[in-house]
C-alpha cells in the first residue's frame, strides 16, 4: 500500500511531463489551423476589394470613354462651324499672289 | 501507541510527497500551457505576417496592372482625340483642294492667276534665262501669257526682258480626275514650275504647293484672326 502510493507520485510526474510534451507539440497544429482561418478571412476581404475596385475601374474606363467622345463631338462641332471660313481663308491666301 | 505514532508519521510523509508531486505536475502543466501559447503565438504571428505580405504583394500587382491598363487606355483616348483633330484638318484641306479646282476651272480668274504666278516666279528667281513647266492642258494659255508676263517683270524689276523656255517634253501632272483630290495618282490643280537655266534653282508656284505652304504657315496665323472659335480646335 505505501510503496504503491509512492510509485503513484512518480508516475504522476511522468504523466505530467509526457502530457506537457504533447501539449507543446500541439502548438504547431493549433497555429496552422488559426493561420488557415486567418488566410480565409484575408482572402475574403481581398476578393471583396477586388470586386469593388473592378466596378470602380469599369466606371473609370466608361468615364474616360465618355470624356473622349465628348471631346471629339465638341471638336467636330467646332470644326464644322469654322470649316467654311477656314477654307475660304486658305483659298484667299493661295490666290493672293503678290508680284 | 508507539506503532500508531510511527504509522501516522509515515502517512503524513506520504501525503507531503504526493502534494509535492501534484504541485510539480501542476507547475509542469502550467509551464507547458505557457510554452504552448508562446510557441503557438510565435508560429501564428510568423504565418500571419507571411500571409499579409503575400496579399499585399497581390494587391500591389493588381494596382500596378490597373494603373498600366488605365494609362494605356488614357493614351489610346488621347490618340483618338489627336486622330480626330488630324481628320478635321484633313477634311478642311480636302475642301480647300476642291476649292482650287473651282479656281482653275474659272477661265478668267485662272488666266490672271497664272500670269501673276509666272511674274512672281520671275521676280523671285531674277534669272536672265528661265525654264517654265506647266500642265499640258495649260500650254496654250501659258504661251499666250508669256510676253505679257515678261513685260510686267521687266517693268517691276527694272530688268531686261528674260528668256523663257517652255518645256514641251515634260509637263506637270494633269488636273485630278473627277475632282478626286484624295487620289494617290499625282495631280496638279494649276500653276507653273520655274527653274534657272542650269536647273539648280527650282521654284514651284503651283496652286497645290501654295496650299501646302499656306496650310502649314497660315493656319496658325488664321487661328489668331478668329481666336475664340478656332482656338477651340487647337486647345482640345
Amino acid at each position: 500500500m505505501d510503496p504503491f502510493k509512492g510509485q503513484g507520485g512518480i508516475q504522476m510526474l511522468l504523466i505530467a511531463e509526457q502530457e506537457a510534451q504533447h501539449i507543446v507539440s500541439n502548438a504547431k497544429d493549433e497555429a496552422e489551423r488559426e493561420a488557415t482561418e486567418y488566410r480565409s478571412h484575408i482572402e475574403e476581404e481581398y476578393q471583396k476589394s477586388i470586386s469593388e475596385n473592378t466596378g470602380s475601374s469599369g466606371s473609370n474606363v466608361k468615364r474616360l470613354e465618355e470624356e473622349t467622345n465628348a471631346k471629339i463631338k465638341n471638336l467636330k462641332k467646332s470644326t464644322s462651324k469654322v470649316s467654311s471660313e477656314v477654307v475660304d481663308m486658305l483659298l484667299k491666301y493661295v490666290t493672293n499672289i503678290k508680284t | 501507541m508507539k506503532d500508531a505514532d510511527v504509522s501516522r508519521q509515515i502517512q503524513q510523509m506520504i501525503r507531503f510527497i504526493r502534494q509535492e508531486a501534484e504541485e510539480k505536475a501542476n507547475e509542469i502543466s502550467v509551464a507547458a500551457e505557457e510554452e504552448f501559447n508562446i510557441e503557438k503565438l510565435q508560429l501564428l504571428e510568423a504565418e500571419k505576417r507571411k500571409i499579409r505580405q503575400e496579399y499585399e504583394r497581390k494587391a500591389k500587382q493588381i494596382d500596378v496592372r490597373r494603373k498600366i491598363e488605365y494609362s494605356t487606355q488614357l493614351n489610346a483616348a488621347r490618340i483618338k482625340v489627336l486622330q480626330a483633330q488630324d481628320d478635321a484638318m484633313g477634311s478642311m484641306k480636302d475642301a480647300a483642294k476642291k476649292g482650287l479646282l473651282r479656281v482653275s476651272n474659272d477661265k478668267k480668274v485662272y488666266k490672271k492667276l497664272l500670269k501673276d504666278m509666272i511674274v512672281q516666279g520671275l521676280l523671285r528667281l531674277r534669272e536672265p534665262s528661265v525654264l517654265l513647266r506647266c500642265r499640258e492642258s495649260d500650254r496654250k494659255l501659258v504661251e499666250s501669257l508669256i510676253e505679257e508676263a515678261k513685260k510686267e517683270y521687266s517693268e517691276k524689276a527694272s530688268m531686261q526682258s528674260p528668256k523663257i523656255s517652255l518645256d514641251d517634253r515634260v509637263y506637270l501632272p494633269p488636273p485630278p480626275k473627277n475632282g478626286a483630290v484624295d487620289s494617290h495618282e499625282p495631280y496638279c490643280s494649276g500653276g507653273v514650275v520655274l527653274a534657272s537655266e542650269d536647273g539648280k534653282i527650282v521654284l514651284e508656284n503651283t496652286l497645290d504647293a501654295r496650299l501646302d505652304v499656306i496650310f502649314r504657315q497660315k493656319l496658325p496665323e488664321a487661328c489668331k484672326e478668329a481666336p475664340v472659335r478656332l482656338n477651340n480646335i487647337t486647345a482640345i
